[in-house]
């Protein structure tokens, strides 16, 4: 069924399609409308969930470990402060190995108080043991979060969907809405393996000593690595049951691509435009959109950028005292090429300052005449 | 004659106390902790269909590292501020499975549920969450090596209120506090009074809703009590009011469970642990005064519940 | 505990295989054995009560109050007369020291033991009840001189070890000196009863066997080991003038004849001189004769060895007590007692008793008219019989404390070695005889002799000879249980009948006051120590008890601490002792 709906409500039906049993999740500028569509599902029965009001973000992440470990399937949204609160039970989720689903809106942190999109909540975590997805399109959203469940109940570890605010979350785009009865198909319910069960009774996240706890970290990272698999395999039986598929990453005209612009949630639609534009006016450059962030796909990411002979990666997050994030890890992905080829770092719209098809172009302008990066982190249309 | 005739109590076997046993040997507790007492009974009272929810607190380290479980029912530990968001979750995982007979019970020290625990517990029981949520206070960060919390009371010395500024506020009403929530039940249980704490552990099981049990647990690192003193530092709690054991039901109805028949003077109590040892005469009184006062209040509510 | 999949001990993570990918249990804490912590370990030890320990016939009275509170009448009194086969009689007739040593007095008062005993042998006698005969192991009988408490305790003692037993009884009837109290104190049916009883197992009684008289010493010579209990069967004289006259009749001799069925003319008034329980015995069968009685004593009331509620009760039934009055001289008339001339004493300095001498008070003298004078004033051994081989002190036959004499093969106790006076002290020199019969036929010397307290037959048991005091007592677990009130039958009913003064307790009245011991030392399983345990380190041992496992025990005591009745003790680590 075709809809035109808000990026946020895509993330809800794509919830309540995989048929969440347990939604714990607290308000917060701009996933409000996540939640608000979920809590209507739940109260008329158009799904079959408890929806619990929790009174902060961290209890609603605890509260989605408890009801995870208890075996049911789960889902949760936040943003920016919402998920640094949770940040202690980001961890706690990625350790407990649980198949949690969450819908995080791309938000810049305060102080100042900012409502508008930034990807440092989001990055903030990459070290936590979630996989994260970067979405371009509401449609994505929704696929991403029905796809999401049967990747994080293979590896078991949980997953955010990644979603620019407003830009994303509040935009309204066609979106095809499965009907549950195929979705039912392609993702049966949860059979959890360890769970709180009084006839086979267990103690879970208890004291790990160190002469087992390595071991459980290294089953950790093994289970991010076998995620890279995982997803494809996912994505391409998604391909034959609903006819879409996504990737760990996109190749976008890249097959003679000098320049390459590395770019990562909405930029990425407004980079097609321009690189189409630019293609044109007969400049070999081509796109690489970042998917998966969280496995970082090294291998794909270093064949794809093997030929470029200049690389952009556009950042719209900085890690302070080192530079934008994807950059860096585009960059590590790339030592063992041997290649060195130059890549630029720009870091733009930061606090939500809007990303033009005029920005990217200038940024591709900049480029051509530019050999070398002239700096190791180049702040795009700053008032300096 | 005969009618006139009362069993003398320590004649009669404590009958109302189940024989299984849901813990084992062999956990880490200090000994004589009043916790791990408190834990074997509780459960004695629920049964083997609980799950337990542990937040960080000396219980995080005494169920036992892995691999080992000191319990015989399913226990998932959590994050210091949680015990009551993640029952929250559990509780509603239960009823989608259809579950309508395993108790969650959360089981948290009184740093978990004064302090940094106390807005989970709360939002918890706004919502009246249907699950037990019982703090064993031992009252102080006793796990990370006796800092103070908001449960220490006035008077005592810890890690973070030495002997020259012991602690100078009074220790929170939780019980009040979880009243104010109206949930359908809150009391008080000691582990000196066994077969009163099992009797409020089933009649809490028994509640659909947030049921809310503080518990005393003398601690004897803590405390710098005796070991072998443990329960008898508990029973005079009671019977010098400093602890006095009571239900509140529905936020309104209040019924005293033990009525000391001849109080002791505070002082008694007090006597026997060294985290007191500097106190005063004066100080002393000022606690005896408080302690009365405490207990006048709570007489009078109980007088206006009809219950006494 | 159920035989969950969690509950395994033995966890083998060599394999990475193994370990589940999160931090889930796959075992219990029953691998971490911390036993090794402990400094101080618990134990359970049983201690000596101190009913038990005053009992002179050392019986085991928390012992059978246990079994009596549940309703085990039959087995309360076979571990009853196990150690004593007279608890009828003692239940009436003995001073109780277990009552008055009993941790309960400042509670609710003490646990009213005699009543319960004297219940357990009505029990036994409703049931009729009797004594497991033992296998034989010796074809010689044992010589028993004196069918008193001593004598019968003797011989009942070495026939459950399977000797032979004859005793012979100078009186009529065997008993003793409980033939001669009266039957408002002790019915003669109880006494027969239990006399009776004893025969049952095969113990010979003789009566009218009088050694010195037609029983001569030489014809003991030839047994292997004889047993002297002859009693004190001399009364005391009172030393003064007019001794002779008729009228003047001892108060053994008197009781004896009533028990005996004679008419004994008493006249109106009666004089009794003396304080101590014969007094009170010979004064008040001859207020039921309807005379009046006045008793002279010549202390004051404190002083009075007689049990308290005989005077009292005496006192209810019109007896009148001189106190500091002694006789000085009888005035007869035809050779008949006509009036007692006395005079008042003062107390002055405590004498060779420890009690305070009487002074006589110059010009006090004054004189009371009587028809008859009981004196009581206590009894002597007659040991005109005995040879030079047995050593005498002070009246006395000597013997070590196991009843040895001086002459091998001959052991004397009761009142004639020991001169102690009661019912219940007799019995217990009695068993400590056959005790020490028992070991030399044997061949076996006697190195330490058990305390009477442990009983004879529970000295293989360990038991700490410790006595508990209430201080020992948990008394935070302790509470206020009053003690009900000994009825009796009214004054009035009283002066004229024989029948039983003290009545019995109810059934549920006796079932309540055996709840109230507090089992001082003695383990009874309430359960204080199991349910306190934060270690789940003790368990029911399959027995009725329990037992510690000191893999997991921690040593922290409380289980000591708490126990109500001291019946648990702490002992150091052995590790940590130099």
């Amino acid at each position: 069924m075709e809809r035109v709906i808000m990026g946020n409500h895509a993330a809800s039906y794509g919830a309540q399609l995989a048929r969440a049993q347990v939604i714990a999740a607290y308000p917060i500028t701009p996933q409000t409308q996540i939640i608000e569509m979920l809590s209507e599902f739940c109260a008329d029965g158009r799904l079959n969930a408890k929806f619990i009001t929790v009174e902060s973000e961290h209890s609603a992440m605890a509260a989605t470990i408890g009801a995870a470990t208890a075996g049911a399937r789960t889902f949760t949204a936040t943003s920016s402060h919402g998920l640094a609160l949770m940040h202690e039970m980001l961890h706690w989720a990625a350790g407990a190995r649980l198949p949690i689903v969450m819908a995080e809106v791309n938000r810049a942190m305060g102080p100042g108080w900012s409502i508008w999109t930034d990807q440092n909540d989001s990055l903030s975590q990459r070290d936590t043991g979630w996989m994260q997805v970067y979405c371009e399109s509401n449609q994505e959203v929704l696929d991403s979060v029905i796809q999401g469940y049967k990747i994080a109940e293979t590896v078991l570890l949980p997953l955010m969907i990644v979603i620019d605010a407003f830009v994303l979350s509040h935009t309204s785009e066609a979106v095809d809405i499965p009907d549950i009865a195929t979705v039912d198909r392609f993702l049966p319910p949860r059979k959890a393996q360890y769970k709180l069960d009084v006839t086979t009774p267990h103690a879970f996240g208890g004291l790990v000593t160190p002469s087992h706890y390595m071991e459980m970290r290294y089953k950790m990272q093994k289970a991010m690595e076998e995620a890279l698999g995982v997803m494809e395999d996912v994505d391409r039986e998604f391909q034959q049951i609903f006819g879409r598929s996504y990737g760990l990453l996109e190749e976008y005209r890249m097959d003679d691509a000098e320049v390459v612009l590395v770019t990562s949630g909405t930029i990425t639609s407004t980079a097609r435009e321009v690189i189409d534009s630019l293609r044109e006016e007969g400049q070999r450059i081509g796109l690489l959109k970042m998917r998966v962030f969280r496995p970082f796909p090294t291998e794909r990411a270093r064949n794809a950028l093997a030929c470029a002979q200049k690389i952009a990666v556009i950042d719209r997050n900085i890690s302070f005292g080192q530079g934008g994030i994807f950059a860096q890890e585009v960059r590590s992905a790339l030592y063992d090429a041997g290649t060195r080829t130059p890549l630029f770092n720009f870091i733009v719209g930061l606090g939500g300052r809007d990303v033009t098809p005029t920005s990217l172009r200038n940024i591709a302008t900049f480029i051509f005449e530019h050999e070398t990066p002239p700096e190791d982190i180049i702040w795009w249309e700053v008032n300096k | 004659m005969s009618t006139d005739l009362v069993r003398p109590r320590e004649s009669v076997k404590p009958e109302t106390i189940p024989e299984e046993e849901y813990m084992f040997s062999g956990h880490a507790a200090c000994p004589g902790c009043g916790g791990a007492l408190a834990m074997r009974h509780a459960l004695k009272a629920l049964g083997e269909k609980t799950i337990v929810v542990i937040p960080a607190s000396c219980w995080s380290i005494i169920a036992g590292a892995f691999p080992s479980n000191a319990l015989q029912v399913p226990l998932m530990h959590t994050a210091f501020a949680t015990g009551g968001a993640a029952a929250a979750g559990i509780s509603a995982a239960l009823q989608m499975q259809g579950d309508t007979e395993t108790t969650v019970l959360t089981w948290a020290g009184d740093g978990g549920t004064f302090d940094i625990g106390i807005q989970a517990l709360s939002g918890a029981a706004e919502r009246n969450e249907d699950f037990i949520y019982a703090c064993y206070d031992n009252e102080a960060y006793m796990n990370t090596g006796i800092q103070r919390s908001s449960a220490t009371p006035w008077g005592a010395w810890t890690t973070t209120t030495p002997v020259s500024k012991f602690k100078q506020e009074p220790k929170k009403d939780i019980v009040g506090i979880m009243v104010a929530h109206r949930i359908p039940y809150a009391a008080t249980a000691s582990v000196a009074y066994l077969e009163d704490l099992v009797y409020k552990f089933r009649k809490a099981k028994s509640i659909r809703g947030t049921k809310f049990i503080h518990i005393l647990a003398p601690c004897p690192p803590g405390w710098k009590s005796e070991p072998s003193q443990s329960i008898k530092i508990a029973r005079l709690a009671v019977q010098s009011k400093v602890f006095p054991l009571y239900e509140v039901e529905k936020g309104e109805k209040y019924t005293v469970n033990v009525w000391p028949e001849k109080p002791r003077p505070v002082r008694e109590y007090l006597q026997l642990q060294g985290r007191f040892r500097h106190l005063s005469a004066v100080d002393l009184e000022t606690i005896q005064h408080n302690v009365d006062c405490a207990w006048e209040e709570l007489v009078k509510k109980a007088k206006e519940s009809g219950t006494c | 505990m159920k035989d969950h999949p969690a509950a395994i001990t033995e966890i083998n993570l060599a394999h990475e295989a193994e370990m589940p990918p999160l931090p889930m249990s796959i075992g219990t804490t029953l691998v971490n054995k911390t036993g090794t912590w402990r400094y101080f370990r618990p134990f359970y030890e049983d201690k000596t009560p101190p009913c038990n320990n005053a009992c002179p016939a050392g019986e085991d009275i928390v012992g059978y109050l246990a079994l009596l509170k549940e309703g085990r009448y039959e087995e309360a009194w076979r571990l009853l007369t196990q150690e004593n086969p007279f608890p009828g009689v003692c239940g009436r007739v003995c001073p109780h020291p277990c009552e008055s040593e009993c941790n309960r007095i400042e509670l609710g008062g003490a646990v009213a033991i005699h009543t319960l005993e004297r219940f357990l042998a009505g029990e036994a006698a409703a049931r009729k009840l009797s004594f497991v005969a033992a296998q034989r192991i010796d074809e010689e009988p044992v010589v028993v001189i004196g069918a008193g408490p001593a004598g019968l305790a003797c011989a009942y003692h070495l026939a459950l070890w399977g000797h032979p037993v004859t005793v012979y009884e100078a009186a009529a009837k065997p008993g003793g000196m409980m033939r001669l109290i009266p039957p408002y104190r002790l019915p003669a049916h109880v006494l027969d009863r239990e006399i009776a009883n004893i025969e049952a197992l095969g113990v010979r009684i003789l009566t009218g066997q009088r050694l010195g008289g037609n029983l001569s010493w030489g014809a003991l010579q030839h047994y292997q080991a004889v047993f002297l209990a002859v009693g004190q069967s001399r009364s005391r004289k009172l030393g003064i003038a007019g001794e002779k006259a008729e009228g003047v009749l001892s108060g053994i001799d008197f009781l004896a004849r009533i028990e005996r069925g004679e008419a004994v003319r008493l006249g109106r008034r009666v004089a009794i001189i003396g304080g101590g329980n014969t007094a009170m015995d010979a004064a008040r069968t001859a207020r039921r004769s309807g005379a009046e009685v006045t008793i002279l004593y010549r202390r004051s009331r404190k002083e009075m060895p007689a049990a308290e509620a005989e005077i009292t009760e005496a006192e209810e039934e019109g007896i009148a007590i001189h106190y500091l009055t002694a006789p000085v001289k009888i005035w007869t008339e035809n050779s008949r007692v006509k009036e007692l001339e006395c005079i008042k004493m003062a107390l002055g300095e405590p004498d060779a008793s420890g009690r305070p001498r009487p002074v006589p008070l110059p010009g006090s003298e004054h004189r009371i008219p009587v028809d008859t004078i009981l004196p009581a004033l206590g009894q002597e051994a007659d040991l005109s019989f005995l040879d030079e081989t047995i050593q005498i002190a002070q009246g006395q036959i000597a013997t070590d404390s196991a009843t040895v004499t001086s002459r091998q093969g001959v052991f004397a106790g009761g009142d004639v070695a020991t001169g102690y006076g009661t019912v219940a002290h007799a019995i217990g020199s009695g068993k400590r005889a056959a005790l020490a019969i028992h070991h030399y036929l044997r061949g076996e010397s006697l190195e330490s002799f058990p305390p009477l307290s442990q009983a004879v037959h529970r000295a293989q048991k360990s038991l700490s000879p410790t006595v508990v005091r209430l201080e020992n007592l948990n008394q935070d677990r302790l509470t206020f249980s009053a003690r009900p009130s000994q009825r009796r039958l009214d004054a009035q009913t009283r002066q004229q009948s024989f029948d039983e003064v003290n009545l019995p307790l109810d059934e549920f009245t006796v079932r309540f006051e055996a709840e109230r011991c507090f089992s001082c030392g003695i383990c009874n399983a309430c359960d204080t120590c199991l349910i306190h345990c934060p270690d789940v380190a003790i368990k029911r041992d399959g027995l009725g008890r329990y037992r510690i496992d000191y893999d997991y025990c921690k040593g922290c005591n409380i289980c000591a601490v708490e126990c109500p009745r001291d019946a648990m003790s702490t002992e150091e680590e052995s590790k940590w002792k130099e």
